[in-house]
């Protein structure tokens, strides 16, 4: 559904991706793993339309989508959870939710944000706490919500474990995994590659820019140069 | 009896503090996307020139020339708004401050248009037309025992009033509708709204130019209630009046600005003896204000606080509108 191909993104001068290519499949978890500074949310920044590449296609369907604006692309149903799970502090709970589903005109919206509610029941319990309130964890899983109200058929996931404790890691992947049962594909981001790689299908592997390694997760989770590398030079 | 009751000075500065209020209302606008524009002085100059010009040199009526005045400032704010979209904080008050200036500049040294520093006088009032349109249609004054001058003022004040309470009522609207979302969540997060699917380029021209329109709209209402307007106008110390109505004010909410205005120019036609030192004032509301209440006086818990005693303990909490002002 999603195909990256030879895609090249630089901040001024600097080159951080040099010839990407990707693919993710309807209905699969593929994660990216990598370093800091191996470029994986300049990837994600690249395919939902937050930088423009200066080289190379990111098709959706088969449709070339390269350089649309994010606006654009949530209508065509691909939705960044962004890293860092920049939720809007200053509006409540239940308000961050209705701004996931601006651009939608239909007349589900309600019905979608009670259904997203019984997922995250904690949302629902403090609905009309402002945003900036809740935990990490919360935090984290408001920005999905969020994302999944303005119904994606790709869910691009920057990072959603990022300073969060084990546990409600382990929530979180669990949560991604049950998103994509329901019928979401999504695409991850991860330095936590043991339990990215445990709930995703395939994986690449970033460094520098470059994808040295992919396959099938299983396959990477047993190769013991793949958790070196994403480890960076450290053997471990 | 009425025409004891009316007193065309104070009329005279109700029609300035509604002239302000607009001014408030239209920094507070594109306030509400997190820009600071210092620019609307400037608009405001490019609306009243534009009315005053073309009233005085080419005979429109005043409607029309409120109208091309408040429409030039739009499109001036549609042109700097756009390539200073890129620029955030700080950096977008010195470009929109500077803007200010390149437009003084040129208004004091186009001499042979805007007569230079001297300004233009005897711009159409916009009373005197309004009492001739009457007096044309056989109304006179005198029936409601009122002088000309006092109805003048009267009629200015009554529409000014008419139009801001407009304004309000409209922006408020705007707040609560997808237009006023969009707004809130690019202030509270660019990136966080852009990724939401929130064209952040667009709703942030939007405000800017809303900002720019209200600003010209106020400059040719002023140009038509003082019938005389100069480069000084709107220069440097205008950007600054306006900054401290929602300063002051608060610009969380429009009531901020709006009682930011109202006071602001009251308090030194009141108290006669300060307003010679109105500019020092100024800069010590900004730094009390900086340390003490950096949201301004009005904000979002004052409202609600307000509500909830005018309520007294009310049948429904009311939690539904909470947010809304």
């Amino acid at each position: 559904m999603l195909k990256v191909q030879g895609i090249s993104t630089s901040y001024g001068k600097i080159n951080v991706l040099k010839n990407i290519s990707l693919e993710v499949e309807e209905g699969s978890i593929v994660t990216i793993l990598g370093a800091n500074g191996a470029g994986k949310s300049t990837t994600m920044k690249t395919i939902c339309g937050l930088l423009k590449p200066q080289e190379g296609k990111v098709e959706f369907f088969g449709e070339d989508v390269t350089g649309r604006r994010p606006d654009q692309l949530v209508r065509t149903g691909i939705a960044l959870v962004p890293e860092g799970r920049q939720i809007l502090s200053g509006m409540t709970v239940l308000e961050n939710l209705e701004m996931g589903a601006y651009h939608r005109k239909d007349n589900e919206i309600k019905h979608d944000i009670e259904k997203v509610m019984e997922r995250f029941p904690i949302l629902k319990e403090r609905h009309q706490q402002l945003g900036g309130t809740l935990s990490g964890g919360q935090q984290q899983m408001l920005a999905i919500a969020r994302a999944l109200l303005s119904r994606p058929k790709l869910l691009l996931l920057d990072e959603p474990s990022m300073g969060l404790a084990p546990l409600v890691v382990a929530d979180i992947f669990k949560i991604i995994k049950e998103i994509n049962e329901a019928g979401t594909t999504v695409l991850l981001v991860e330095q936590n590659a043991r339990q990215a790689l445990r709930v995703s299908d395939y994986g690449y592997v970033l460094e520098t820019g470059k994808i040295i390694a992919e396959g099938k997760s299983n396959d990477l989770l047993t190769d013991p140069r793949i958790m070196e590398a994403y480890l960076g030079r450290k053997s471990s | 009896m009425l025409g004891e009751l009316i007193n065309p000075y104070y009329l005279q500065v109700a029609s300035f503090i509604l002239i302000n209020v607009i001014l408030g209302i239209s920094i507070y606008i594109t306030l509400s996307t997190g820009q600071l524009s210092l620019a609307n002085a400037g608009f405001m100059g490019v609306g009243a020139y534009t009315s005053a010009l073309l009233t005085l040199n080419f005979d429109f009526p005043i409607l029309i020339g409120i109208l091309a005045g408040t429409l030039m400032a739009g499109l001036f704010g549609i042109i700097i708004g756009i390539p200073t979209l890129r620029l955030q904080g700080v950096y977008l008050a010195i470009v929109t401050l500077g803007f200010g200036e390149v437009l003084r500049v040129i208004l004091v040294n186009w001499e042979s248009l805007t007569k230079g520093s001297i300004g233009l006088s005897g711009i159409p009032h916009l009373g005197r037309e309004i009492l001739r349109t009457f007096k044309e249609l056989g109304f006179n004054p005198g029936v409601m025992g009122l002088q000309n001058n006092q109805f003048i003022f009267l009629m200015v004040f009554l529409l000014l009033l008419f139009i801001v309470i407009g304004i309000i009522w409209f922006f408020k609207r705007q707040n609560r509708s997808r237009i006023g979302r969009a707004f809130a969540a690019i202030k509270l997060d660019e990136k966080a709204a852009e990724s939401m699917g929130i064209n952040i380029t667009y709703y942030k021209v939007l405000a800017f130019t809303q900002g720019a329109l209200l600003s010209g709209f106020a400059g040719a209402l002023y140009a038509h209630v003082l019938a005389y307007i100069s480069p000084a106008d709107f220069a440097y110390h205008r950007a600054v009046e306006i900054l401290i109505f929602a300063v002051f004010g608060g610009s969380e909410v429009i009531w901020g600005p709006v009682f930011g205005a109202l006071f602001l120019t009251v308090m030194p036609e009141v108290l006669r003896f300060i307003s010679e030192y109105r500019y020092m004032i100024y800069g010590l509301i900004i730094l009390v204000m900086m340390a003490v209440r950096p949201q301004g006086l009005i904000d979002v818990h004052l409202l609600n606080w307000m509500k909830l005693k005018t309520k007294k303990r009310g049948k429904e909490h009311g939690t539904a509108n909470q947010k809304s002002a």
